[in-house]
């Protein structure tokens, strides 16, 4: 009984450790990311770089996006896409999201269709991010 | 004498008659910078292995003109695309074996094109090239009577082997390399500078002199263009046009049901074994099929149609995807009077009625005609010598 007494405690004590390593990442997990346009909340951060760096109206382009969670885990899902607000209509292609582990994602089928303001959409689990961008 | 002589001299100090020149702000002027230079680079279809190719070229300029790859013997590509008409035909709706739904689309400039046909069916130049030859109201002919053609005539079968490097076997491969020779041909037909790029290199370059002999009126039409008509938005760039589709307003009623447009093409483009994603497909990178594996079937493509590049526009018409507006001062119109509640769109709120006066119209029809060549672009033909 006392060894199981003492198993508990020092179950608890890892329990304590780790609830206490996660309550200060919760609080100050600096979530670094590789360079490129950080997009933050207080719950998530993205940072993503297009290849080409320059989007051009009507020219596809690849898109590089690493995540971080500030608080637990990364959520499973996440989608991009990306919108004219002015206009209200998106784009005419549907973007893939390949996972690359590491919190990183390459995507590929983005195409900006009009010159002016577009806003990128970044979905992590419930949290959205958006980006805005002018293309000319 | 002394009056004459005085007269004289002030019409030669006068020159020609120059035009004021308007006071573009930046912003314009950036738009303006947009829609050049012209030429703009052209590159191989890395899709089409004989695209640039000089013998793929006499190749598919010989099929362009041929009238056996229509079980009639009367109906060729030139047909309705006729090089003496802007690469059209002149009609409302284009008539083969018989009258089809929609207008022929010039040729000009397609190798800057994403996607072919007023529906986009095509991924590339060399698939929308077969689509005429098979389809029954155009040429009615067949995937059989076309690769028989080409393998049974020796100066055909021999440029096909010029061209692809194997002489001409199964039915479908010798369909699609009819197709790429054809396409191969029809990159050669790019439109020649007009009066609007001089006017927009002559800005580029700060050359306010040069500038003034593009008339007021085009010019006036132009403030209009990339201003509050927003026509820019979709006829974008060098080409004037994004290569997408769009809901303008113009009914797509036809006999006997709807023209579902970009909905339809898209449908059309999944089943073809002449896509992108299909074998046919040259490009071992796989990058030119993206689009293809990408692009987003969505309920307001119905009724959607391509955005047409704008040069040459005054030589094609008539104008829209049935060709139901026969002049440019009608197209002008139709877009300053339309109405919203028409469009088939979920929510794009990018055509509003411009409500022009009849001044503005002409000032964008002025615009309009500047983008017509001042000398073609075309390369000399030369009869070509028989295939070895």
């Amino acid at each position: 009984m006392e060894e199981r007494r003492a198993n508990i405690r020092r179950h608890d004590g890892r329990t304590l450790i780790a609830a206490a390593c996660a309550a200060f990442a919760g609080i100050a997990h600096a979530c670094e990311l590789p360079p490129g346009t950080r997009v933050e909340s207080a719950r998530v951060a993205v940072s993503y770089l297009t290849i080409p760096a320059q989007i051009a109206v009507g020219q596809p382009f690849v898109l590089e996006l690493a995540a971080c969670s500030k608080q637990g885990p990364l959520p499973d899902r996440i989608r991009l896409d990306a919108h004219m607000p002015e206009h209200r209509h998106g784009m005419n292609y549907r973007a893939t999201v390949v996972p690359q582990g590491a919190g990183r994602f390459h995507s590929e089928g983005w195409l900006f269709h009009m010159p002016g303001r577009w806003e990128f959409i970044f979905d992590l689990g419930s949290e959205r991010l958006t980006h805005s961008v002018r293309v000319e | 004498m002394i009056r004459l002589a005085a007269a004289a001299l002030l019409l030669l100090c006068a020159g020609p008659a120059w035009a004021q020149l308007l006071d573009f702000t930046e912003a314009e002027q950036r738009a303006i910078l947009r829609h050049g230079p012209w030429p703009a680079p052209w590159t191989p279809d890395p899709s089409n292995r004989a695209s640039g190719k000089p013998e793929a070229i006499e190749f598919g300029e010989r099929l362009f003109f041929e009238p056996r790859l229509s079980p009639s013997g009367k109906v060729l590509c030139a047909t309705c695309h006729a090089p003496y008409r802007g690469w059209q035909d002149g009609r409302a709706r284009a008539f083969g074996l018989a009258e089809v739904d929609r207008n022929t689309p010039s040729l000009f400039n397609l190798r800057h094109s994403r996607w072919f046909g007023w529906d986009g069916a095509g991924d590339s130049l060399w698939a929308q090239s077969i689509r005429p030859i098979l389809e029954a109201r155009e040429m009615g002919g067949s995937q059989a009577r076309a690769a028989a053609l080409v393998r049974g005539d020796p100066e055909y079968a021999c440029r096909f082997e010029k061209t692809f490097g194997a002489p001409p076997a199964a039915d479908e491969g010798v369909l699609a390399g009819i197709g790429k020779a054809l396409a191969a041909f029809q990159e050669t037909i790019v439109s020649g500078r007009a009066p609007f790029d001089d006017f927009r290199d002559a800005l580029s370059r700060k050359d306010f002199s040069s500038m003034k002999k593009y008339p007021e009126a085009a010019q006036r039409g132009l403030r209009i263009f990339v201003g509050r008509g927003n026509c820019s938005a979709c006829h974008f760039g060098p080409a004037f046009t994004n290569g997408e589709f769009h809901d303008t307003g113009i009914p797509f009623f036809i006999k006997g049901g709807v023209d579902a447009g970009r909905h339809g093409g898209l449908k059309k483009l999944q089943s073809n074994v002449f896509n992108l994603l299909g074998p046919y497909n040259d490009d071992s990178s796989g990058a030119s099929a993206v689009k293809t594996r990408q692009v987003a079937a969505e309920h307001r493509n119905f009724g959607e149609f391509k955005v047409p590049s704008l040069r040459n526009v005054a030589q094609t018409a008539p104008y829209m995807h049935n060709g139901s507006l026969a002049t440019l001062a009608d197209v002008v119109r139709h877009y300053s009077e339309i109405n919203p509640d028409r469009l088939h769109s979920d929510g794009e709120s990018l055509l509003k009625p411009l409500r022009l006066d009849a001044m503005e119209i002409a000032d964008l029809v002025a615009f309009l005609e500047s983008l017509s060549e001042t000398a073609s672009a075309l390369p000399p033909r030369r009869p070509a010598a028989a295939c070895r």
